[in-house]
């Protein structure tokens, strides 16, 4: 991580800029609007799982993303409240890693992403897990995805393993497979349930 | 590219003999001494370290006319300098099997020319059925699976290599970097052997084969290459691939080096691949790579002054640059106050953004480094497509400029599609640049009939104009191509090609030839040339340099030389012409 020198420090609070808005993104109580970044390693398949979320679409062909893509979608839960979700989705390759705090800062929620077929992965995921927890907003919700979950047989990381890690740092867990789109609406469902609604209701 | 290279101004060779020019090219090359010499030396320090090496078996000499196969460098691990008239030679300790870490271009191929080079080409295009090398090109890295004991990786025409001070590869045009372990240990075998004498190396010159070196702090950059292409040219396409580097890691990444020598870069390059190939690809087809000037999108004077007026707005509020693009072509381009944009970089900045696809998929906000504009810093690169090829990049030294860009790109877009820019862009892009064929004819007669780019009417309407609807004919007097580079503007106009320079692998000969004569033209040690003309089997090629311009035309090899003069004096009259349309003007000022 040699490329962080012309960043700002970290402590000042520079980075805060990239909020979705003053009153922390919430517009009113049945409308609300989040911030929501992704993070994990290179070629986990975030882009991946934004992509099927927003547009509907599976590109295999694999594209890396470059600092971080910006999309957004809103979906409306059963309790008829909607949500807009502000996504940033980041690059895994390591000389972003610095810039990452430029991301996630200010995030209501982050999902941490691996692929069940790379341990190296999941190990990622758990360093972005205490990054998190040392540098991201203290009541930031935080879901532990389980990628590539179509490639069953050939998975490395034990379902298991996900689960306990997840229930250990008071995570949400779920397995999606971009591909086939499997549970990838009921993350992005699971995580608007689980914000915490304007105490003003 | 045999040629009759002839360095004084107006000197025609009227007999054009495509064998002996090789041999000629290359005596020629030493006889003007100092620029081709093999090694450049500081000091005379070599004198005592080639000695040291007693066996010459089978030495390669620039002065040999062997051009049989056993024409080969051998990189190896027994490596021998040896000086003779002031040139380093490399000896190879025999044929160079495969397991050794050797490089050796042309092995057991016989004749082989340029032609070798572009039958691969031809094969390329063939597999996508493109016309335009631009699309016949497939992005990302081929040929992963080879390594320096694959002959395919040996017969390659043009090698890059970016390694580190220590030895360890960072990134290898073809192969895998993580092979070549071995091999970019002897490429920093022989830099720093040469620098423990207190000299430097800069190019080694073996048969064909050039070997081209730059050294930047800890990152070497080499480019073993048997293109014929001028060592200047070569090494400024080094320049371009560090900057490319810089652009992607700022230069701080150094001090990753002084931390640890023995650092490992690969990862933090991991991923642009494509991009370093893409800009490697753009050495044979965009000119702006070795003319340092950008090209512009022709458009009509008041459509490019909308485009413009917009953007000095959105400048005004805190951006630094914000640039309009259609593919590698600017439609406009403002800077803030006293902020001005290398060529290079914009060269540099376009590559990186249409080589990573995940930027036509979204809004992005990235750190990017310009490195002639602070090559320690990042700056954050709002970049959004307004349509398949036209894109927006709004640079920022503010991080967290996010919202406020993505609000500006809103209010740009709108007006853009208001005033018709986006689709003026469109047709420009269908339209092309200017067309040799449209050349008005009589100088005097321009007024009225002048051919007005961006003003879109019928080649009938114009009586000055006979363009063929698909194919070119080639303009009068023979010419066939030109490209004209306003010195001031920084800036260069490039004709559409046209028949008979129709083919990817012709349009990249001829970019080829006019990378040489630039060369020739800006070579400090001959002095400024004004005039150049020089004929060979291929092209008569004319070039002209003021101070206010450089051209480069290509003719006919039959032309006439007075005609093609004439012509020329048109081709410099029509670009003033329509300067409101191919030039962005008026812009603050790029000089650097």
């Amino acid at each position: 991580m040699g490329c962080s020198s012309s960043l700002p420090d970290r402590s000042t609070g520079r980075l805060g800029g990239l909020n979705v808005s003053e009153s922390g993104g919430v517009v009113d109580a049945k409308n609300l609007r989040v911030k929501l970044v992704l993070l994990g390693d290179s070629g986990v398949g975030k882009s991946c799982i934004v992509l099927r979320f927003v547009r509907g679409q599976f590109d295999p062909t694999s594209k890396v993303t470059i600092g971080a893509s910006f999309l957004s979608q809103t979906i409306a839960l059963q309790d008829s409240t909607t949500v807009k979700f502000e996504i940033w989705d980041t690059a895994g390759q390591e000389r972003y890693a610095a810039l990452a705090p430029l991301y996630y800062r200010g995030a209501a929620i982050a999902v941490i992403v691996y692929d069940i077929t790379s341990p190296e992965t999941f190990t990622k995921a758990q360093y972005w897990v205490k990054e998190l927890q040392k540098h991201g907003s203290p009541d930031i919700v935080m879901a532990l995805v389980a990628n590539k979950a179509d490639l069953h047989e050939k998975r490395e990381v034990p379902t298991q393993d996900g689960i306990d890690y997840a229930e250990k740092n008071g995570m949400f867990f779920i397995e999606t497979s971009a591909k086939t789109a499997d549970n990838i609406n009921q993350l992005f469902e699971e995580i608007g349930k689980r914000l915490p609604r304007p105490s003003s209701t | 590219m045999s040629s009759s290279d002839s360095n004084s101004s107006s000197v025609d060779d009227p007999n054009p003999n495509p064998k002996p020019l090789d041999n000629q090219l290359e005596t020629l090359n030493l006889e003007q001494g100092s620029d081709s010499i093999v090694i450049q030396n500081e000091d005379d320090e070599e004198g005592r370290q080639q000695d040291q090496g007693s066996s010459l078996n089978g030495s390669l000499n620039v002065n040999s006319d062997n051009h049989e196969p056993d024409d080969r460098i051998g990189l190896v691990r027994n490596v021998v300098w040896r000086r003779t008239n002031s040139e380093m030679e490399v000896d190879v300790n025999g044929p160079s099997s495969p397991s050794s870490s050797g490089y050796a271009g042309e092995r057991g191929s016989s004749g082989v020319s340029e032609d070798d080079e572009i039958q691969e080409v031809a094969k390329d295009s063939a597999l996508h059925g493109g016309f335009d090398s631009q699309a016949a090109w497939l992005p990302g890295k081929r040929h992963v699976d080879e390594d320096d004991a694959s002959i395919s990786w040996r017969k390659r025409k043009k090698h890059f290599f970016i390694l580190s001070h220590s030895g360890k590869p960072i990134y290898s045009r073809y192969g895998d970097e993580h092979k070549l372990a071995g091999f970019s240990a002897t490429l920093q075998a022989i830099i720093s052997f040469v620098e423990n004498g207190g000299d430097r190396v800069k190019l080694v010159r073996a048969g064909k084969h050039q070997v081209v070196f730059l050294v930047k702090g800890p990152i070497y950059l080499v480019c073993i290459s048997c293109t014929e292409e001028p060592y200047e040219s070569l090494k400024g396409q080094l320049e371009l691939i560090y900057g490319q580097m810089i652009l992607i890691l700022t230069k701080s990444v150094n001090r990753c080096f002084e931390k640890n020598p023995k650092f490992d870069m690969t990862p933090l390059l991991g991923g642009t691949d494509v991009v370093f190939s893409s800009l490697i690809h753009s050495f044979s087809w965009n000119p702006a790579t070795f003319l340092h000037a950008y090209t512009c999108l022709p458009l009509a004077y008041g459509t490019r002054q909308a485009a413009g007026a917009i953007l000095h707005d959105v400048a005004d509020s805190g951006v630094l640059f914000a640039i309009l693009m259609c593919k590698h072509k600017v439609v406009s381009l403002v800077g803030a106050q006293k902020a001005s944009l290398h060529p290079d970089d914009m060269l540099l900045l376009s590559n990186f953004i249409m080589s990573s696809e995940s930027f036509r998929t979204s809004e992005s906000f990235s750190p990017i480094c310009l490195p002639r504009y602070n090559p320690m810093a990042f700056l954050y690169a709002y970049v959004h497509y307004l349509d398949v090829d036209t894109y927006l990049m709004l640079l920022t030294t503010s991080s967290d400029a996010f919202y406020h860009l993505k609000d500006c790109r809103i209010r740009i877009e709108m007006v853009l599609l208001k005033s018709n820019v986006l689709s003026e862009v469109q047709r420009s892009m269908l339209d092309g640049e200017m067309h040799v064929e449209d050349l008005p004819g009589d100088p005097l007669s321009r007024f009225g009939s002048a051919s007005h780019l961006g003003e879109h009417q019928e080649p009938t309407d114009s009586p000055g104009r006979f363009r063929e609807p698909f194919a070119g004919i080639g303009g009068p007097a023979g010419l066939w191509h030109f490209i004209y580079r306003s010195i001031y503007l920084e800036q260069y106009v490039s004709s559409e090609f046209s028949a008979p320079i129709n083919s990817p692998q012709q349009q990249k000969r001829l970019y080829r030839a006019y990378q040489k004569i630039y060369a020739s033209m800006h070579d400090n040690g001959n002095g400024p040339h004004k005039t150049q003309f020089r004929r060979d089997e291929n092209y008569v090629l004319l070039c002209w340099v003021t101070p206010d311009f450089e051209l480069y035309a290509a003719f006919d090899p039959l032309a006439d030389k007075g005609l093609a003069i004439k012509t020329c004096n048109r081709v410099c009259q029509w670009v003033k012409d329509v300067e409101n349309e191919i030039f962005l003007l008026g812009a603050s000022p790029f000089s650097w």
